[in-house]
C-alpha cells in the first residue's frame, strides 16, 4: 500500500493474494507469466508507460506476487492502447496485451477499477453504442465519456469539436446498421460464451 | 655451431627489430623513431620495424635478416620474454645462430602499456633498446640441457577432478599416484543427490569412477594421507607423503563393518562429518556406504582406548581378520613423479560470519551443503525433507550470494550458488510441495541447459524474489508471522520492501580457497590469487599450468567451478601432464651457476646458503664444486659470493653491468 505521501510503506506477505498470480495466469493469454525474466522489454517497447503508474514489467512481477489491490487498481492497465508492441518483443512469448485484458476483467468484476478514469468509462459508453446502434458514433461517445467524468472538460473541447464538425469530421447525426437485432443476438451469444467460461 | 658465431672480440654485427604489436607499443612509442636510433649504435648493422614481429612473417624476416647481412647477434624489442622470448629463440637458432645470441627487451608491458607521455616513452625504449645492443654483445653461446622425465604422475586431491585426472593418466599406462586428505575420495560431489541441470544423481555417476580408481591397476591410492615434502624440478620431483595412521590395516578390511556394530558406544554419539553434523557416528567408522577404499578408521580423539585405555575393545574381538592395529604408527612413504597435478578442491563459505542470517541462532537455518545431504537418500533422513524439529517445512527461503559478491567476506561471485540454488528449490518443492522464495542479486546461469533449468523452475512456480536479504529475523510483527522465521528483503523489480515468514531458510554459501591454501603453495613453490585460489600461468591459454613447470591445476582449487569445468579442466590437466611424461625428457633452461675456480677462496658460504644442496666442497682443492644437474638457477650463490667466483649463465656480471651501462650511457 502507498501512504499518502505516495510512499510504500512495508509489505507484509499477509497483505498478499497468493493465489491471484495463478488465477490470472490460468486466463486466456496468461499462461507464461511465470516465465517473466524481469527484462523489461515490455516497459521498454511500450509507447505509453511514461504515463503510467507502474509500467508492464512490473505490472507482471506484482501480479506474479499476489498484489492483487495494487495492480487490479492500477491506471496502467486501462492506459494500454493494445499496440500488441510488447507481445511482438517479449522474449518469453508472454501475451502481455492479453494479460492487461484479464486484469481489466478482473477489475471490472471486482469492481476496483479507478472510477473517474476515461479509459474504462469511453470503453463502457463505446460498447453501450455498438450494441444500441451497431455503430460508434464519436459525437456521442465524446459527449457521454465527459458527462460521466468531468462535464467542464467538455468546454475545453468544444472548439476542436466545432472545427471538427465544420470540416466535415464529426457528425452529430447517430450512426447506426440496417439489422440491429441479428447485431445484438451476435453480441449476446458472446456474452454468454464469456460468462460461462471466465470466472 | 655456425661460422658466425663470435665469442669475444670478435667483428659483431648485430639486428635490432623492433615490434609495434598493432597499436599495443605503437600507439605509445614512435617505433620508426626507436628503430633509427638503434640504426645509430655501433654495430648494429640492420634496423626493422614491423607490425607484429611474432607473426610468421615477422620471424621470417628475422631469419633473412641474419644470412642477409651475416647477423650473428638478434635484438628484439617487442612484449614480455614471458610471452614470446622462446618464439625469438627459436627464430634465431632457426636462422642457425646459438639461440642465446639473442636478447630480447620489453618495450611494452615495461613501456607503453605504463607510460602515459609519447616521448618519455619513446626516450625510454631507446634506453632499454642501447642497454640490449650493448648486452647481447657479451651474450656467451650455451646449450639448453636435455633431462630425462620420471614417467610417473602424482595427483593430489581424490574429489571429482582428482579422479578423473588420475583415471584419464592410468588408462594411458602411466602410473599414478592418488593422494588423499580425508579416509575417502569423492571429495564434495559425493556428499551432493542430485547434479543440475540434468537431475542425475550424483553418487551413480561418481562411485563408478571412485571404484575404477581403487581397481586401476596403474593407480596407487593413498587416502587419509597428506604430501609433507616437495623436491626437485620438472620432470623429477620427490614427494614425501605422510600417511596418518587410522588403526585399521588397509590391506586386512574388507569393510564389513561387524567392528562398528561392536563398539561399546551403542548409538553414534560423534559429529559425522559426511553428513556435515547433521547426523551422529561412533568412534569406529565408515565414513559413508561407498567409501573409497572401503575401509573403516577409528577416530583417536573420541575411541575410548585412546582416551581413557580402558575400552573392553569388542571392535577387535569380533574382527576375524585382525584388521585393528591400534600401534599404527604415522608412516612416510617416498616416491619418485615426473609431474604433480593439483587438486585439492575447495570449501564452503561458514555463514556463521554473517550474523544477520542467523545461522546458529536459529535452528532452521540451514547452509546449502546441509541442505545436499537432507534431501540425499542416503542422507541422515533417508532423503526425507525434515528440519530440526522434525517437521515438514511448508515454506523455505532460499538466500543467494552468502559470501558472495560481498567485498565484506569475498567479492567475487562463486559461480555454482544460482545453479545449486535452482537445484535444490526444484528437490525440495518436488519432495514437500513447499512454497519456495529464491533471494537473488543476479541469476547467473550460464551453461549448456541452464537457462532452461531456470525456465523450467520459473514455471514450477517457484519465487524468485530480485534483492539481497538484509535479515533473517524471528521476531514477529504480525500474527501470521508467529513461529516464523521472517525474511526481510526489498523485491527491487517491485520497488517494496517485504517481510516474508517461512519455516525454513537455506543459505547458498559460496566457495572459498581451504585455509591451509597458503602452505599448499609454498610446498608445490606455486603462486596463488589474493583470495587464496592457485594461480595458472595464463588465465585464457595456459589454464591448468602454473608458473612452476611440472605442476598443474584441475579443478576448484584454482577458482568456483561446477562440475563440468572441473572435469574439463582435470581431463586438460591429465593431458598436459601426459604430454610432458611422455615425451621422455625435459629442456632445462641453461641458467645453471658455475664457479669460476681460480677465483674461490673456498669461504663455503654458498654452500650453506644453496636451498638445493647443488654446492659440495672440494676439500682437496679448497674450493666449491657445483653440480650443475641440481641446480635450478636461484642465483642466491652469486650474490652471496664474497670474490664474485660463483657466476650465473644469462645473468653474468658483465652482462648484467653492460645493460646498466647501456641504460646509463643513452640517459
Amino acid at each position: 500500500m502507498e501512504d499518502s505521501k505516495g510512499l510504500w510503506k512495508i509489505k507484509y506477505e499477509s497483505d498478499l493474494f497468493p493465489e491471484f498470480g495463478r488465477e490470472i495466469a490460468a486466463s486466456p493469454g496468461g499462461e507464461n507469466i511465470f516465465s517473466c525474466i524481469q527484462c523489461g522489454t515490455c516497459s521498454g517497447f511500450c509507447p505509453l508507460s511514461l504515463y503510467m503508474d507502474y509500467t508492464p514489467r512490473r505490472i507482471i512481477a506484482m501480479t506474479r506476487a499476489g498484489f492483487k489491490e495494487e495492480v487490479l487498481s492500477s491506471s496502467m492497465i486501462w492506459m494500454c492502447a493494445s499496440c500488441y508492441g510488447c507481445t511482438v518483443e517479449c522474449p518469453k512469448e508472454i501475451k502481455i496485451t492479453d494479460v492487461m485484458y484479464a486484469l481489466k476483467q478482473r477489475a471490472i468484476k471486482e469492481g476496483v477499477y479507478p472510477r473517474r478514469f476515461l479509459v474504462p468509462i469511453l470503453a463502457h459508453s463505446f460498447f453501450k453504442s455498438v450494441w444500441k446502434h451497431g455503430r460508434n458514433t464519436e459525437s456521442h461517445l465524446i459527449v457521454s465519456m465527459y458527462m460521466k467524468s468531468n462535464p467542464f472538460k467538455m468546454l475545453t473541447q468544444s472548439l476542436l469539436g466545432m472545427k471538427l464538425w465544420l470540416k466535415g469530421r464529426m457528425g452529430i447525426m447517430t450512426d447506426s446498421i440496417r439489422d440491429k437485432k441479428s447485431l445484438q443476438s451476435l453480441l449476446q451469444a458472446v456474452k454468454k460464451i464469456q460468462n460461462g467460461k471466465a470466472h | 655451431m655456425s661460422a658466425f658465431d663470435i665469442q669475444e672480440n670478435g667483428d659483431f654485427r648485430i639486428g635490432v627489430f623492433v615490434c609495434d604489436c598493432g597499436i599495443n607499443i605503437a600507439g605509445k612509442v614512435n617505433v620508426s623513431a626507436v628503430a633509427e636510433f638503434a640504426g645509430t649504435l655501433p654495430n648494429v648493422v640492420v634496423t626493422r620495424e614491423y607490425k607484429f614481429m611474432c607473426s610468421d612473417p615477422g620471424q621470417e624476416l628475422i631469419q633473412n635478416d641474419v644470412k642477409e647481412f651475416r647477423l650473428n647477434r638478434v635484438v628484439v624489442a617487442s612484449c614480455s620474454p614471458l610471452m614470446h622470448e622462446a618464439t625469438f629463440r627459436r627464430a634465431t637458432a632457426e636462422a642457425g645462430l646459438n639461440q642465446y645470441f639473442f636478447q630480447m627487451v620489453n618495450i611494452r608491458e615495461h613501456v607503453s602499456w605504463v607510460t602515459e607521455n609519447e616521448y618519455l616513452a619513446t626516450e625510454k625504449a631507446k634506453a632499454l633498446v642501447a642497454a640490449a645492443v650493448r648486452r647481447v654483445k657479451v651474450h656467451r653461446a650455451l646449450e639448453s640441457k636435455s633431462v630425462p622425465v620420471n614417467p610417473d604422475v602424482l595427483v593430489v586431491g581424490g574429489g571429482i577432478a582428482g579422479i578423473h585426472a588420475a583415471l584419464t593418466i592410468a588408462n594411458a599406462g602411466k602410473k599414478v599416484y592418488l593422494v588423499e586428505r580425508e579416509p575417502t575420495i569423492g571429495g564434495h560431489m559425493a556428499k551432493f543427490d542430485k547434479t543440475f541441470p540434468t537431475l542425475d544423481c550424483a553418487a551413480c555417476i561418481l562411485t563408478p569412477k571412485m571404484s575404477s580408481v581403487k581397481a586401476h591397476k596403474n593407480i596407487t591410492l593413498w587416502t587419509y594421507s597428506e604430501i609433507d615434502k616437495v623436491d626437485g624440478f620438472a620432470g623429477n620431483f620427490t614427494v614425501r607423503v605422510k600417511r596418518k595412521p587410522r588403526y585399521i590395516k588397509e590391506e586386512d578390511c574388507v569393510g564389513c563393518n561387524l567392528c562398528v556394530e561392536a563398539c561399546i558406544f551403542k548409538e553414534g554419539k560423534f559429529e559425522d562429518e559426511f553428513n556435515v553434523g547433521l547426523s551422529k557416528r561412533k568412534p569406529i567408522y565408515m565414513p559413508f556406504p561407498q567409501a573409497t577404499p572401503s575401509v573403516v578408521l577409528i577416530d583417536p580423539e573420541t575411541c575410548l582406548h585412546f582416551k581413557t585405555g580402558k575400552c573392553k575393545q569388542k571392535c577387535v574381538e569380533v574382527c576375524e581378520r585382525g584388521a585393528i592395529d591400534f600401534n599404527q604408527q604415522e608412516e612416510f612413504k617416498e616416491i619418485n613423479v615426473g609431474a604433480i597435478i593439483l587438486a585439492t578442491g575447495f570449501k564452503t563459505f561458514d555463514p556463521h560470519r554473517i550474523s544477520e542470517y542467523g545461522y546458529g541462532v536459529y535452528p532452521n537455518v540451514y547452509t546449502s551443503l546441509e541442505i545436499e545431504r537432507l534431501v540425499n537418500a542416503s542422507g541422515p533422513t533417508q532423503g526425507e525433507v525434515l528440519m530440526r524439529d522434525g517437521r515438514k517445512p511448508k515454506s523455505v527461503a532460499i538466500i543467494h550470494c552468502v559470501g558472495s559478491r560481498d567485498r565484506k567476506t569475498n567479492a567475487y561471485c562463486s559461480r555454482v550458488c544460482c545453479m545449486y540454488s535452482l537445484k535444490l528449490a526444484h528437490l525440495i518443492k518436488e519432495r514437500t510441495g513447499a512454497e519456495i522464495y529464491n533471494y537473488y542479486i543476479d541469476m547467473r546461469t550460464p551453461g549448456k541447459g541452464y537457462e532452461e533449468f531456470y525456465d523450467k523452475l520459473l514455471q514450477e512456480g517457484v519465487h524468485f524474489i530480485r534483492g539481497r536479504v538484509a535479515e533473517v529475523t524471528n521476531w514477529a510483527m504480525v500474527p501470521s508471522e508467529e513461529d516464523k522465521l521472517i525474511i526481510r528483503a526489498e523485491d527491487t523489480l517491485i520497488g517494496v520492501a517485504r517481510r516474508v515468514p517461512v519455516d525454513m531458510v537455506i543459505l547458498s554459501v559460496g566457495l572459498e580457497a581451504h585455509d591451509d591454501a597458503g602452505e599448499v603453495q609454498r610446498l608445490f613453490n606455486i603462486s596463488c590469487s589474493k583470495e587464496g585460489w592457485f594461480l595458472e600461468r595464463h588465465p585464457k591459454l595456459a589454464p591448468v599450468s602454473t608458473f612452476t613447470d611440472g605442476i598443474f591445476i584441475a579443478g576448484a582449487c584454482q577458482g568456483p567451478k561446477d562440475i563440468p569445468d572441473t572435469v574439463a579442466q582435470a581431463g586438460a590437466a591429465a593431458a598436459e601432464a601426459l604430454a610432458m611424461v611422455d615425451i621422455g625428457h625435459v629442456e632445462l633452461e641453461p641458467n645453471t651457476a658455475n664457479v669460476e675456480t681460480v677465483m674461490c677462496s673456498g669461504c663455503k658460504t654458498c654452500i650453506s646458503m644453496c636451498p638445493f644442496s647443488a654446492i659440495t666442497f672440494d676439500a682437496e682443492n679448497w674450493r666449491a664444486e657445483f653440480n650443475e644437474a641440481l641446480c635450478k638457477g636461484c642465483g642466491t650463490c652469486v650474490v652471496t659470493c664474497p670474490t664474485g667466483a660463483a657466476q650465473q649463465h644469462l645473468y653474468t656480471d658483465d652482462e648484467m653491468y653492460e645493460e646498466i651501462e647501456g641504460v646509463l650511457h643513452y640517459v
